[in-house]
């Protein structure tokens, strides 16, 4: 295997044009696939010299643009009023552990794809665009179609995940993350991202090849429970070693609840 | 396939030490095989156990999970490292007065974890303690001792 460490990202986009060559962000998920011979890669093209992938960008209307080579650690220390950024954070503040939280990247997790991290979820529930560049430009991709599947996304060969830009989200809405794991810092069972003011709009982490987004839903118990029974009768979740399909359609009613009831109590005072 | 290595400077322990390895190769393999730094530990391989942790950049780090040739500038302290010329930190000397080391394979780790949270955090609370420690497993399951013994720094709890 060959090592690469570029300055620029023109630099980086001609390096992944070779057989099997790809990007190494945070190393978080990466390393560990190929300890566990998962992926055996031609070329690694580290992104970690590259300046112009770094750092979290705040819009005159309180959306941000996140850097692919941001830290969850970095996100997690985001203080936002606006919905959008503040759901970001959140999920951030429960993605795996310190020493992964240090060094694990938006870029690299959104690039990763797996369908029970924290940020496709949260992503998808704030409309979210995910940038991507390449030789040819820079293009925009909405969460909701970047995740194709299960560790499936819209990206090219040779093209990188180059920052996310979360909105700000309705005015006066709040934003909450609900995650059932089986330890904290393991990867959900099932978790749900929310936005809400008057009305919620959701997504369902863990419980499919992608999220699943709800848009629309009122925000009161009955309402989201309701919403839940009727995703559970309507999709087939996986059942895995963390909890049987099953166990998720009956746990997702509430966690769609919580998370929307939460939400719906409105910004940071 | 046989990998050629790759030569890189590393600074651990505040020193220059010169690395020959594949560019496959780990933090973590490079600290136990080429440098004989032992101290440090492969427990899962795979960034869940946090036996291997140590410091990068002042950070606490999965040494599993860093890949060696991306290491760079950035400096590496290990356990060997954490108490400078003295025999134990004040850290590692707490555990040990608390009766928190049992098998002591995990104590690496748990160590590098404390020394990142009290290097931001002189008085940490419970939660806080919990927290940073989190990311590392004991399987003697002797969390309660290490968690009162990194009160008993914070001066969470009276002698």
């Amino acid at each position: 295997m060959e090592y690469i460490a570029p300055r620029t990202l023109d630099e980086a986009y001609r390096a992944l044009e070779a057989d099997e060559a790809r990007c190494l962000a945070g190393g978080q998920s990466l390393v560990a696939m190929m300890n566990l011979g998962l992926v055996a890669p031609s070329r690694l093209v580290s992104l970690r010299r590259i300046d112009a992938l770094r750092g979290i960008a705040v819009q005159p209307d309180g959306g941000v643009r996140i850097g692919a080579m941001t830290t969850h650690a970095e996100i997690a220390s985001l203080a936002s009023s606006a919905a959008g950024p503040a759901l970001l954070a959140k999920a951030a503040r429960v993605v795996a552990y310190p020493a992964v939280r240090a060094w694990g990247t938006i870029g690299g997790s959104v690039a990763h794809a797996d369908p029970s991290a924290d940020y496709p979820v949260a992503l998808v529930a704030a409309d979210a665009m995910i940038e991507i560049g390449s030789t040819s430009g820079t293009r925009l991709v909405a969460a909701q179609d970047f995740f194709r599947g299960f560790f499936e996304t819209a990206l090219a060969r040779a093209e990188i995940v180059t920052a996310v830009h979360v909105p700000a989200g309705p005015e006066g809405a709040g934003a909450a993350y609900a995650k059932l794991s089986l330890v904290v810092g393991d990867f959900a069972i099932v978790s749900v991202a929310a936005i809400a003011s008057g009305k919620a709009q959701l997504a369902v982490g863990g419980y499919g090849p992608k999220p699943i987004r709800l848009t629309g839903v009122d925000v009161a118990d009955s309402a989201l429970l309701a919403a839940g029974q009727a995703l559970a009768a309507a999709t087939d979740p996986p059942g895995d070693h963390r909890a049987s399909a099953a166990y998720r359609r009956r746990v997702v009613p509430e966690l769609i609840r919580r998370a929307a009831r939460a939400a719906s109590t409105g910004p940071p005072a | 396939m046989i990998e050629a290595n790759v030569h890189s400077v590393m600074t651990v322990n505040g020193e220059a030490r010169d690395v020959l390895a594949p560019a496959t190769a780990t933090l973590l393999d490079v600290l136990r095989d080429s440098l004989c730094l032992t101290g440090t530990k492969r427990g899962c391989n795979h960034g869940v156990c946090g036996a291997c942790t140590v410091l990068l950049d002042g950070r606490t780090a999965r040494s599993c999970l860093t890949l060696a040739a991306d290491v760079g500038e950035r400096p590496v302290t290990t356990i060997e490292g954490i108490a400078g010329d003295a025999d134990f930190s004040p850290i590692q000397r707490t555990l040990i007065a608390t009766g928190a080391i049992q098998c002591g394979f995990c104590t690496p780790g748990f160590v590098m974890a404390l020394t990142d949270l009290f290097a931001r955090d002189p008085h940490p609370d419970r939660a806080a303690i919990r927290m940073a420690l989190s990311g590392n497993l004991c399987r003697c399951s002797g969390y309660v001792k290490i968690v009162e013994a990194a009160e008993r720094l914070a001066g969470a709890v009276d002698d």
